[in-house]
């Protein structure tokens, strides 16, 4: 009985630490985030801007109206990602799937600029809802073509591959589409292509606030049926779990997930993949309960790490969050595949 | 009605396709049924089928007089277990997390174990010799004690009817013995019925109450050991050329 205690206790205490290791990085990074860039602000004037909202203090337009929502939605954002590539790796049992390497992302990505040059050659202008919609619409497609595929060929890595494929595909569709359309009210869209979460707003952070957090809470509450699953179908079936009903919300729930970040910050690399993978090799753990909420947290920091790079190595030139976050999530990718060669 | 698992011309296969035609089987509380025939010849299909991950294509299976088909997905867990063949490959599961997988038809919405479940988890583990292991990483255990955990996740779901899809496969005879005595103990004991796949003949006739042999599609024959275990029916039920049956199984 002693040494029981004690096993459950030292799980515990890692987790516990990993949640608080995260949420002080969580915490230093956003303060960084504020007070780097190319109007670098103090402290003093961090502090009286944001928690004492005094608006004569330097920098507190730069602080409200840019940084502060660029961090709010680089958090939620990574968030989402972790959380879409956790769920898309139980549900092909397989490490290394994830929103980008399955091409759902670059299907977000293709739905969105057909949107967006579609309504803005017409001088219109698009609403986050309808990004998150047209995101959507593209993700559940490549989605789809993914799950065709993964019907026909059973090995794991011949899923990757073609969802490698599918993802240039549609990239290669969207290049064209914003070349073609190189129009001045849509030279945004070339940024935002490569991935960024430069120019969001309130508005914007407050309707992907909602979506991901209301998708999160649901991926939470499913934390039991996603623990029964990693012993197989069958197993799952067996206890209880309608396995049909689950896969399907796991579908939806993920290309939700991923939609929406496309729509407001494009195609972002690699977090889906490493993130969780990092966290359960810290925690020590596979507990969906324990998993959901450090890999949000995660994801988040990742995020917040790869955006203060992307905009301040080369300021005032910002890089693609993308070549950022792939540079620090792509060798987690190859250790991971490493590592399970040599075990096996 | 008394008996406790019964099924009446049951037809079973795929997609529509029947696999295997006019299943009878009758048992009574803590009996143990096996299936004997030669590979692919549907002994996993019927399994599967009872157990409601495949869809009946026709006649009736009831468990204690209610057909399988009206009884809701949460009852069905909380009276028959699996154990399938091939081993899950979860990440970073100790053995006890796996035997505790089998206490879901019981827990809340979160699956957060009570001390009744933990108990029930300890009880399981400690039935089928794999207390000892329950701290080790579920991937990184041999095929004897992949099973004894299996086994232990499927009496965490206190089942009354337990079907096991080839338990004894790849398991030297001592875990073999270990794990059909843990069986015919708990039929003896706590009235579980049993419904299992056994490529070993030796070990199906010891611990079997009946013999389901199937082949080609159809039931061949179906009776208590001491019927079924002859050189006749065996020699026809796999295609064994004469004398074979008496040089393996002379002393059977």
């Amino acid at each position: 009985m002693k040494t029981k205690k004690r096993i459950i206790n030292s799980e515990n205490k890692r987790c516990v630490f990993t949640f608080l290791a995260l949420t002080l990085l969580f915490i230093a990074l956003s303060l960084l985030n504020i007070g780097i860039g190319s109007v670098k602000i103090s402290v003093s004037d961090i502090l009286s801007s944001v928690f004492f909202r005094d608006s004569g203090a330097g920098g507190y337009d730069i602080i409200w109206k840019v940084r502060l929502p660029r961090i709010f939605a680089a958090a939620i954002l990574g968030g989402a990602l972790a959380l879409s590539g956790f769920l898309l790796q139980t549900f092909f049992n397989n490490p290394i799937a994830g929103p980008f390497v399955l091409g759902i992302s670059s299907g977000a990505k293709l739905a969105v600029a057909l949107v967006m040059v579609f309504v803005l050659s017409r001088g219109g202008a698009v609403g986050s809802a309808a990004l998150i919609a047209a995101a959507f619409v593209g993700s559940m497609l490549s989605m789809g073509f993914v799950l065709l595929i993964s019907r026909q060929v059973k090995r794991a890595s011949a899923l990757i591959v073609s969802g490698v494929m599918i993802g240039y595909i549609c990239s290669a569709i969207t290049d064209f589409v914003v070349t073609f359309a190189s129009d001045e009210s849509i030279v945004n869209l070339h940024n935002w292509s490569q991935g960024s979460f430069s120019g969001i707003s309130w508005q914007n952070a407050g309707v992907m606030a909602l979506v991901v957090f209301a998708s999160s809470v649901l991926v939470f509450s499913l934390s039991k049926p996603i623990g029964a699953y990693m012993l197989g179908e069958g197993y799952a079936h067996s206890v209880g779990v309608n396995i049909k009903v689950f896969r399907l919300v796991l579908v939806l729930l993920s290309s939700l997930l991923c939609a929406c970040v496309t729509a407001f910050a494009g195609p972002i690399s690699f977090v889906g993949i490493a993130v969780p993978h990092i966290i359960k090799a810290f925690a020590k753990t596979s507990k969906p309960i324990v998993v959901i909420p450090l890999c949000f947290l995660g994801g988040a920091v990742f995020c917040l790490v790869c955006d203060l790079i992307a905009r301040t190595v080369y300021a005032p030139v910002e890089m693609s969050i993308s070549s950022v976050s792939s540079l620090f999530g792509a060798p987690v990718v190859i250790y991971m595949m490493a590592g399970k060669a040599a075990r096996n | 009605m008394e008996y406790f698992f019964q099924t009446e011309r049951l037809a079973v296969g795929y997609n529509n396709t029947i696999i295997v035609d006019g299943i009878e089987i009758k048992l009574e509380k803590g009996q143990i049924l096996t299936i004997i025939g030669p590979n692919g010849s549907g002994k996993s299909t019927i399994l599967k089928s009872i157990t409601k991950q495949l869809k009946l294509i026709g006649g009736v299976a009831a468990i204690n007089g209610k057909s399988i088909d009206e009884i809701n997905m949460r009852d069905m867990a909380r009276q028959t277990a699996v154990m399938l063949t091939g081993r899950p490959t979860p990440e970073l599961m100790t053995c006890w997390d796996v035997a505790a997988a089998g206490r879901y038809p019981y827990t809340g919405g979160l699956g957060i174990l009570s001390a009744f479940d933990k108990q029930m988890i300890t009880e399981a583990l400690r039935l089928t010799g794999a207390y000892d292991i329950k701290d080790r990483n579920f991937s990184q255990i041999s095929d004897g004690q992949l099973q004894k955990v299996m086994l232990a996740r499927a009496i965490c779901q206190q089942p009354k009817l337990i079907v096991l899809d080839e338990p004894t496969s790849f398991l030297d005879i001592r875990c073999a013995v270990e794990i059909l005595d843990v069986l015919r103990k708990m039929a003896n004991e706590s009235g579980l019925t049993v419904v299992m796949s056994l490529h070993e003949l030796n070990f199906a006739k010891r611990v079997s109450d009946f013999v389901l042999c199937v082949k080609a599609g159809s039931v061949l024959y179906a009776g208590k050991p001491e019927v079924i275990f002859t050189e006749d029916i065996i020699s026809r039920l796999f295609g064994l050329p004469p004398g074979v049956y008496t040089q393996l199984f002379g002393g059977l």
